[in-house]
């Protein structure tokens, strides 16, 4: 069982919101849409603060509207719009390949482009609806710093943050056709302007900067005094973390044999840890990454995106600057998300089959890539034990040997001819021969097949792990990079770099097939009733929970911690997602006595860890028919 | 003013929206077609492909011509309903019952939310503050969302009236130390949840706008009469026949395969049939505020 983690930085909202509460959608995180400044403005600073840094993008944000902003409209346009040499500032610090000038440059600009606004607003006071959309235009501005402002100088945040409110309670209201407008309090309004510009202008266009060796927009007052202190890890405008939607089925082999989870303990923690951002160092444990936020429910994630990190959606470089400094590589290899449906099946692992052991693969992610502490022998035995569970989608096509069933098209039938047709041009192979069908359309070995250059002159670096076929349908696009976006691309990409001169009936009978054999009889999650997304959630976080039980009576402290903080945690934000929201508060009662339970352990009062866990099994009980 | 998407679009980030013009069309009462006023929203991009695909299939299951455009603000459309330049308009229970004394315009259908056609709104708290009951808050911080919105003003002040600590029409000054109007129900929830404010008078969904991880640190301690949610409205002489028919395609809206053209109608969950007595709460509490005699 696998389930996805919320985000949890400031700005990120429900999509139920939208809709005051659409059920079927309640878990999904979205950005509020940024003001397309503060947009480009934030990717600016992220992407320059990436080794190397990745100036083309940078220069996209400032040039080309941003993905994530309210309106489809270049940040520059704004830029442009202030008096002096503020926007060719910026182009000439992006241009030259500047950081500290691009922070100087755009800091200072963002910052006056909020303070020009505020005096948009205070010239439309005799108008007070226009006078109020200046206000959160300004508000949205003011967004680039804010979060920053809150945690490296609070009492200044909080100050600022009833400024704000200030200035919107006294900007005065329009009313509703024509009635009930309500008259701007102009004293109020200057004194909090006030407020937020000097400390704006202080803080964010000060004569001279101190040279930064980060470029998240910390206070210049703070940084001068206490050097750059530490906030949240923070992500770039644009980034998704959240489920697909729909979701995809999972397979396990023992839910398949009904074995009940809560009698693999192992198997239950490992579910729980490839479920949990805390086995992972910073930034990933904060940004609440984990593994199933990259293979969600054994699949891939086609929705994953972090601007400057990911190439495309559901792409990842997972050996960047960003999640491990010291394993940073230099190389921008963002690469496609793979499935790890049928993991057991397809060694060696990496794209290129560099680890043959899952174990050694999984600490090497943990570790390396993402910046964890070294796992205990314990976590990575629990891990490797519940991926071993991963199992490839049923499909009532294909037989247990790969061949097709008569459910399988007439076309799909002529296109698997094809697919075992050896080709000259293929050094008289076929597809099978690298795409076995009686092993699960693999053969376990590295090809190079042209599909990525050299990366260096005589380089035989370009050759590849055979991706298994199965479940292809449903894990677009294709190739180690994600260049190709439909099985029938594949098969155009193979007829033309092997000139292989297929008719177009015979494309179309090879994708037919490939489509047949990637197919799945149910390859997504349904949800009706109290079937809930939620409902999902608390099966599995009680059943995370369960593996307290054979953690108990051995006092692990260490193990049982680690458990109880993630179901704790995750158990109240899921909550969230609830279809039956009056439930919620005894959600966050039964995870408040597994946040008990842990408090007591790390105590080392066992004997009140016991009482707490007794209480939530109590509660578990009592409120499950509530809980979807 | 209550809907969730129509504070958000329109007052977070207002001053950004293009402003669609306001193309009211040629003067209409004599043509065969059915006109749509749309209000404004943040993304004018989508809002003008979600007025493309639903005027299409509208027009298919009504057999007239479909055309939607989109007003610059409330008072376009209403002034649109009232000339005849608009046959129908999308609004929230208050503009609605404003529009409906002023031009007749009559609601047809209401929009369906988790199951209901209304919805509430609440007084939200942090869950580790003293604040436990409303009584608890005389002389603090309050935030609503805007002083002309129902779900995110006038109800949650009048749950305030219902429990005699304030009367309707008196300054809530003379109760709370300090009232704040935060321009949405997240910012408003937003200030509560940083301490800003010691509550948020909001729509009863507005802990959703906070992040699930805030979402476990608030708490609601009161809630407001039912509120009527977002209306569909027709015109005071629109053709009988002709509405008769756009009111039955709306609610094929609700059938299994017609489900997904909801996200281009401001994403309810479905429609019903408007019942006019329901509107008699906004009706009083629009008098008692001043806004309507």
């Amino acid at each position: 069982m696998v389930r996805r983690r919320f985000l949890a930085w400031m700005g990120i909202v429900l999509v139920a919101a939208l809709g005051q509460g659409a059920p079927a959608r309640a878990d999904i995180g979205v950005e509020t849409p940024w003001h397309p400044a503060a947009a480009a403005y934030r990717s600016m600073m992220f992407l320059g603060d990436l080794k190397p840094v990745v100036w083309d993008q940078i220069g996209a944000a400032y040039e080309h509207p941003h993905p994530a902003a309210a309106v489809s409209r270049p940040a520059k346009i704004y830029f442009e719009s202030l008096k002096g040499e503020a926007a060719t500032a910026m182009v000439k610090a992006i241009a030259a390949k500047d950081r500290q000038a691009l922070y100087e440059t755009a800091t200072r600009a963002t910052s006056q482009l909020t303070r020009q606004t505020l005096a948009e607003a205070t010239a439309s006071l005799a108008a007070p609806g226009k006078a109020h959309q200046k206000v959160l235009e300004a508000q949205a501005l003011y967004r680039s710093f804010g979060e920053f402002i809150d945690q490296a100088d609070p009492e200044a945040g909080r100050r600022l943050g009833r400024a704000w409110l200030e200035l919107t309670s006294s900007a005065g209201s329009q009313g509703v056709l024509g009635i009930g407008a309500v008259a701007p309090e102009l004293e109020v309004f200057a004194g909090a302007r006030k407020a937020i510009e000097e400390y704006l202008a202080a803080n964010f266009e000060p004569e001279r900067f101190t040279v930064r060796e980060g470029l998240t927009p910390l206070p210049e007052s703070v940084v001068a005094a206490q050097g750059e202190v530490k906030v949240k890890p923070w992500l770039p405008p644009g980034s998704n973390l959240n489920n697909q939607d729909p979701l995809p089925k999972l397979v396990l082999n023992f839910e398949e044999r009904e074995i009940k989870e809560t009698d693999l303990p192992l198997v239950a923690y490992g579910d729980m840890l490839f479920d949990s951002p805390l086995i992972f160092g910073e930034p990933a444990r904060s940004l609440g990454l984990a593994c199933s936020s990259c293979h969600n429910r054994s699949d891939v994630n086609q929705t994953f995106f972090i601007p400057g990190i990911s190439h495309q959606k559901g792409a990842i470089d997972t050996r960047g600057s960003f999640f491990n400094p010291l394993f940073n590589d230099r190389r921008r290899g963002s690469l496609d998300i793979p499935s790890l449906r049928g993991l057991r099946f397809t060694a060696p692992y990496g794209r290129d089959g560099r680890f043959g052991s899952l174990r050694d693969f999984t600490r090497n992610v943990i570790v390396s890539e993402f910046a964890g502490n070294e796992p205990t022998p314990f976590m990575l035995d629990a891990l490797v034990a519940y991926m071993l569970e991963f199992d490839f989608l049923p499909n009532d096509k294909l037989d247990k040997r790969g061949g097709l069933t008569e459910k399988a098209s007439a076309s799909a039938v002529r296109g698997a001819k094809l697919f075992r047709k050896p080709f000259p041009q293929m050094d008289g192979k076929a597809c099978a021969t690298c795409h076995i069908p009686s092993a699960n359309f693999l053969d376990r070995q590295a090809h190079d097949i042209g599909s990525a250059r050299p990366s260096y002159e005589g380089g035989r670096d370009g050759a590849f792990d055979t991706p298994t076929l199965l479940g292809a349908k449903f894990t677009a696009p294709y190739f180690h990079d994600g260049s190709l976006p439909t099985l029938a691309s594949v098969v155009d990409w193979f007829n033309d770099r092997y000139k292989l001169k297929l008719r177009k009936s015979e494309l179309a009978d090879l994708t037919a097939y490939l489509e047949t054999i990637g197919d799945a009889n149910e390859p997504y999650q349904k949800f009706e009733g109290r079937k809930t997304k939620f409902r999902l959630n608390w099966e599995e976080l009680t059943t995370f929970a369960s593996t307290f039980e054979t953690l108990l009576p051995k006092r692990d402290a260490k193990h049982a911690d680690l458990m109880l903080e993630t179901v704790a945690t995750d158990l109240a934000a899921d909550a969230s997602g609830m279809t039956n929201a009056a439930a919620k508060p005894k959600v966050y009662e039964v995870a408040g006595y597994l946040s008990d339970t842990r408090k007591a352990i790390v105590a080392d009062d066992w004997a009140a860890a016991e009482k707490s866990w007794a209480r939530f099994k109590e509660f578990q009980a009592k409120y499950d028919e509530e809980m979807y | 003013m209550t809907r969730l998407t129509i504070d958000r679009r329109g007052l977070v980030l207002a001053g950004l929206a293009i402003a669609a013009a306001p193309h009211a069309p040629a003067l209409a009462q004599k043509r065969k077609e059915l006109v749509l006023a749309f209000i404004p929203q943040e993304n004018p991009e989508k809002l003008q492909g979600d007025i493309k695909v639903i005027s299409a299939w509208l027009a298919k299951e009504i057999g007239v011509p479909v055309r939607g455009f989109v007003g610059s603000d409330h008072a376009a459309a209403v002034e649109a309903l009232r000339n005849g330049d608009a046959d129908i308009s999308f609004m929230g229970a208050l503009p609605y019952v404003i529009a409906n004394a002023q031009t007749g315009a009559i609601a047809v259908l209401a929009e369906v939310y988790r199951g209901s056609p209304t919805y509430t709104g609440r007084i939200f708290v942090r869950r580790d503050g003293a604040i436990e009951k409303l009584a608890d808050l005389k002389g603090k911080a309050i935030a609503f969302a805007d002083p002309i919105s129902e779900s995110g003003y006038l109800y949650p002040l009048d749950i305030f009236v219902e429990n005699g600590l304030l009367q309707r029409g008196e300054d809530p000054k003379r109760f709370f130390g300090k009232v704040y109007f935060a321009g949405g129900y997240q910012q408003a929830m937003q200030a509560m949840q940083a301490g800003l404010v010691d509550a948020a008078g909001v729509s009863q969904y507005a802990d959703l706008l906070l992040t699930p991880v805030q979402q476990p640190q608030v708490k609601w301690i009161a809630e407001s009469k039912p509120i009527p949610s977002h209306v569909v409205i027709a015109r005071k002489d629109l053709d009988p026949t002709l509405k008769a028919k756009f009111v039955a395609a709306m609610l094929k809206l609700n059938e299994p395969q017609n489900v997904a053209l909801l996200k281009h109608v401001y994403s309810p969950d479905g429609y019903v049939e408007a019942d006019p007595k329901s509107f008699d709460g906004v009706r009083e509490l629009a008098k008692a505020y001043g806004l309507m005699k």
